[in-house]
């Protein structure tokens, strides 16, 4: 690739006094490219999203945004680098419309002294067509955003953050809370978005969300990045594998065991997983 | 996943078309209007005073301060935050321009003139404001606590100083300054109306607001229909002649209605006006409108909907038929605060409406399966409204049930029966459509305002002939005018501007408006200040009025605002809520407080009627808002 990547880290590392929260991550978000990050709970995600959201600043390592190093001192000089960030719940104000939660910050006004208002007609015109482009057809913008299901929901936020010129969309856990097919309209969203030359950072701990979709993976434990692959380099077992912590695997079925000793039932259920994980190590090798 | 795909560009079908009267009903202050409407016929019909334009002042006076206060208020409950000091601030801001104006003793017997006195004030209130915004965003406290605490600082300051420069818990002699005559002119000033004589400019008072409150009443349903029907892809003249024709007759109809006074005649011209409302409105359906398809919809009326039309019917028929049974004189207790005669009006009252809208769901249920079952059972509630009024004109005792209260049930007969005929040969529209939707929108809201514009003009003229027959003079305070502009820029503020949207997303999820570049903060420190600025405002009001303030004016009130807030369909969470609905909550309230003296009540019981409401529209509020936030 002959120009800089739209967003580059090498060795970010974040303190929060003595405890550190991450350390040595390295990755790259490219426009039309999907980058997924992984890890468990705990694992550095959030610290991970704050520092390139401009939330919080790295403690160690660069942040390069098309080249250029940076350090953000507020989510609004991220906003202006074209870094946008989607959270899962703070996504939208559910009570209010389509069109008022699209364009909320950013109304386009028309008159003049007291009488400046918020133009409806063109902020309800402009939603409209920015939701169709994501597949969405919003009949009523007036329609409240809670009305709509929770992909849809996301959506509203995500093709907000793409009309308002953002490079790099960041999504927090944004199928977390949502049921199977719930996920697969907002994996479309991400796909769509990445489409239309967008640089995208998936935040998820579903390995199974983040393989179709993502070109690269940057896994996290325990505020440790286990690696920065490209799609190539990893198959989904291997991700599943490397998500959950390879060598602690074995290490909490010997715990399991242990604990279960004189108990049946718990017993069975600690067979039943150290089986499982056998399996997940077998195919992984394989592959 | 490939399913949602291919089906997410089609229009989403489980989103259903939502009509014109849906989407009203889920306007947050809906329920405040209906409320508003059943409160406001209930006293007409139990008291004498209560619809004369003597009435009509006493409690929109009344509410006028309660209004203006409850108006700022709603804007900071949508923001998510309550004000427990703006009570206490009226009279705050109240006594201090008095003390201002006065020699205060020690104090430096400043004796500013008012010139500089009420800006000081206004500065004074505009801190207060700040103070309560800063502390509740400083320290991320409820501000049911914070305000709560600058609540008892200032009645504790208020009662303190009074005591301090005065002696007495009253401070006195606003009249002292010497400007005051400029300034009893912004915040005093009255109008008389028995001295605003309007007899013979074009054509008297009465003609204006007969024609002003007809062509309202013409917009309205032109804006409804626009609303409710499919437009036609290529208008259609045929209609037209039929529309002219039916426009006249109406015209004529009721121009002859008001000139004539013979029961005789009375017959023939309301015939030709309903008659002319009826073909006018076919016509502009022909030029206008689809019509329906005659698809083989029988009529049906066996089943649940029988059942239903059958109970519709025997309850409007029992109540008629207890109604008659019971003496109307009898003012026999039974038990616990009903007498026969109040039992009767409850029953006579009460069962009729209840069968209207038995028989109003059956038929919106049946229209969905068959067009003319529909009609049909429309009809069917057109002619018991019919028969209502005629047993209530033989029936009753006073002149306003037999003459005004007929002519209002024959009217909404007329209108059920119309609209009915109408739905049955036009299609209804099933899709938003933009151009219609304004353009409906718009002439309903026209509408609505010609007939605002009538009733104020006949509550702000009077006639040579009611300043002979009528007793009493009516003063309209300055009040009731500030009162209606906070309703209308503070509606303007919330639904047409940037810090509207920001004042709903504050308070309907703050972190997300915040996220998205919202200053929440200054937007909620800016709801606080304007909270004080009504104060303000409602203190320079009471000031002027009696110039003097007591030291305890205003103290509690804060309650009301919130209440009269809530009545009008703002959440007590945020998010969610009305302006205009909080200016109807405040009228609510004082037609209930004032009301019930009119009724010769017992005022003691006030409390309990304001409990009931409020209760109501609690109840009223979550089934709306939950109907707003659901899928359908």
């Amino acid at each position: 690739m002959s120009e800089p990547a739209l967003l580059e880290l090498e060795n970010i590392s974040k303190y929060y006094g003595n405890i550190i929260a991450l350390t040595g991550v390295t990755t790259s978000v490219n426009a039309g490219e999907v980058t997924c990050v992984l890890g468990d709970n705990g694992a550095g995600k959030s610290t991970f999203i704050k520092i390139i959201a401009g939330a919080h600043q790295q403690s160690e390592g660069s942040l390069k945004v098309e080249g250029e190093e940076v350090m953000f001192d507020s989510p609004r000089d991220a906003l202006a680098r074209g870094i946008a960030t989607v959270y899962q719940d703070l996504a939208v104000v559910p009570l209010m419309s389509v069109w008022r939660n699209f364009f909320l910050g950013a109304e386009p006004t028309k008159g003049w002294g007291p009488f400046r208002r918020v133009d409806q007609d063109k902020a309800s015109g402009i939603a409209k067509e920015e939701m169709a482009k994501m597949g969405i057809d919003i009949r009523d913008t007036e329609q409240a955003v809670g009305t709509l299901s929770g992909g849809e929901r996301q959506s509203v936020a995500i093709a907000r953050a793409a009309y308002f010129g953002a490079k790099v969309l960041i999504l927090d856990e944004p199928t977390s809370a949502l049921g199977v097919k719930q996920s697969g309209v907002v994996l479309r969203y991400i796909i769509e978005a990445r489409n239309r030359g967008l640089g995208v950072i998936f935040i998820t701990h579903n390995p199974n969300h983040a393989y179709p979709v993502g070109d690269r993976f940057l896994i996290l434990n325990r505020g440790r990045s286990m690696g920065n692959f490209a799609k190539e380099e990893l198959t989904r077992d291997e991700l599943i594998m490397m998500m959950a912590g390879g060598a602690e695997l074995e290490e909490l079925t010997k715990e399991l065991e242990q604990a279960s000793a004189g108990d049946e039932g718990l017993a069975h259920l600690a067979e039943e997983f150290a089986e499982e994980v056998g399996e997940l190590e077998e195919r992984a090798e394989h592959d | 996943m490939t399913t949602e795909a291919a089906a997410a560009p089609k229009p989403d079908e489980r989103l259903a078309y939502r009509g014109p009267i849906q989407r009203l009903l889920i306007r947050p202050e809906i329920g405040a209007l209906i409320g508003a409407a059943s409160i406001w016929v209930f006293f007409w019909a139990v008291s004498d005073v209560f619809g004369t334009t003597a009435g009509v002042n006493n409690y929109l006076d009344v509410s006028a301060t309660l209004g203006i206060m409850s108006v700022a208020v709603a804007l900071l409950m949508i923001g998510g935050e309550f004000d427990l000091s703006s009570g206490a601030m009226t009279g705050a801001t109240g006594m201090l321009v008095v003390l201002l104006v006065k020699d205060v003793g020690e104090f430096g017997g400043a004796g500013f003139p008012l010139t500089v006195a009420i800006p000081l004030t206004l500065v004074f209130a505009l801190a207060i404001g700040w103070a309560n915004g800063t502390l509740v965003e400083k320290t991320a406290l409820p501000s049911f606590i914070v305000t709560l605490g600058t609540f008892f600082v200032i009645r504790g300051a208020k009662l303190g100083f009074s005591k301090l420069f005065t002696d007495k818990v009253i401070v006195e002699g606003l009249d002292n300054a010497p400007d005051h005559a400029f300034w009893e002119n912004i915040f005093g000033a009255v109008w008389i109306r028995n001295n605003h004589v309007w007899d013979d400019f074009l054509g008297g008072r009465d003609v204006v607001y007969g024609v002003l409150l007809a062509a309202g009443a013409v917009l309205l349903v032109y804006g409804v229909m626009e609303l409710t029907f499919q437009r036609r892809g290529r208008l259609s003249s045929s209609g037209l002649p039929v529309a002219g024709l039916g426009f006249a007759g109406a015209v004529v109809g009721l121009i002859a209605l008001t000139a004539t006074d013979g029961t005789g005649a009375n017959w023939i011209w309301s015939i030709v006006m309903g008659g002319g409302v009826a073909a006018a409105l076919y016509g502009v359906g022909l030029w206008r409108y689809e019509t329906r398809p005659r698809q083989g919809s029988s009529l049906d009326l066996g089943g649940a909907t029988g059942r239903n039309v059958f109970i519709g019917v025997a309850a409007a028929a029992l109540g008629v038929v207890l109604g008659l049974i019971l003496d109307a004189e009898s003012q026999t207790e039974l038990g616990f605060l009903l007498t026969v005669q109040g039992l009767r009006a409850v029953l006579f009252a009460g069962l009729p409406i209840l069968g209207i809208v038995v028989l109003l769901i059956a038929a919106r249920n049946a229209g969905k399966t068959s067009a003319k079952t529909q009609f049909v059972i429309t009809a069917i509630t057109s002619a018991v409204i019919a028969a209502l009024a005629f047993i209530v004109q033989n029936e009753a005792l006073s002149r306003k049930f037999r003459a005004e209260f007929f002519a209002i049930l024959l009217g909404a007969a007329l209108i059920v029966l119309v609209s009915g005929a109408m739905r049955l040969f036009f299609a209804e529209r099933r899709s938003p459509e933009a151009t219609a939707d304004k353009r409906g929108r718009l002439f309903a809201l026209l509408g609505i305002t010609a007939a605002f514009v009538a009733m104020g003009i006949r509550l702000l003229w009077s006639t040579t002939l009611e300043n002979e027959t009528l007793p009493g003079v009516v003063t309209w305070r300055i009040s009731v005018f500030y009162f209606l502009a906070f309703t209308v820029i503070g509606t303007y503020l919330l639904l047409r501007t940037k810090f509207g949207s920001w004042t709903f997303a504050v308070g309907g999820n703050k972190n997300a408006a915040r996220q998205v570049g919202v200053p929440a903060a200054r937007t909620k420190t800016t709801l606080f200040m304007l909270v004080s600025v009504a104060a303000w405002l409602v203190g320079m009001l009471i000031a002027f009025r009696l110039n003097s303030v007591q030291a305890n004016v205003g103290d509690g009130l804060e309650f009301f605002y919130i209440i009269a807030a809530v009545v009008g369909g703002n959440l007590l969470t945020g998010g969610y809520g009305s302006v205009a609905g909080a200016g109807i909550g405040a009228v609510i309230m004082a037609m209930s407080f004032q009301g019930i003296p009119f009724a010769g009540w017992n005022s003691d019981w006030r409390f309990l009627f304001v409990g009931v409401i409020l209760l109501l529209a609690v109840l009223v509020n979550n089934y709306v808002r939950s109907k707003a936030e659901a899928a359908s």
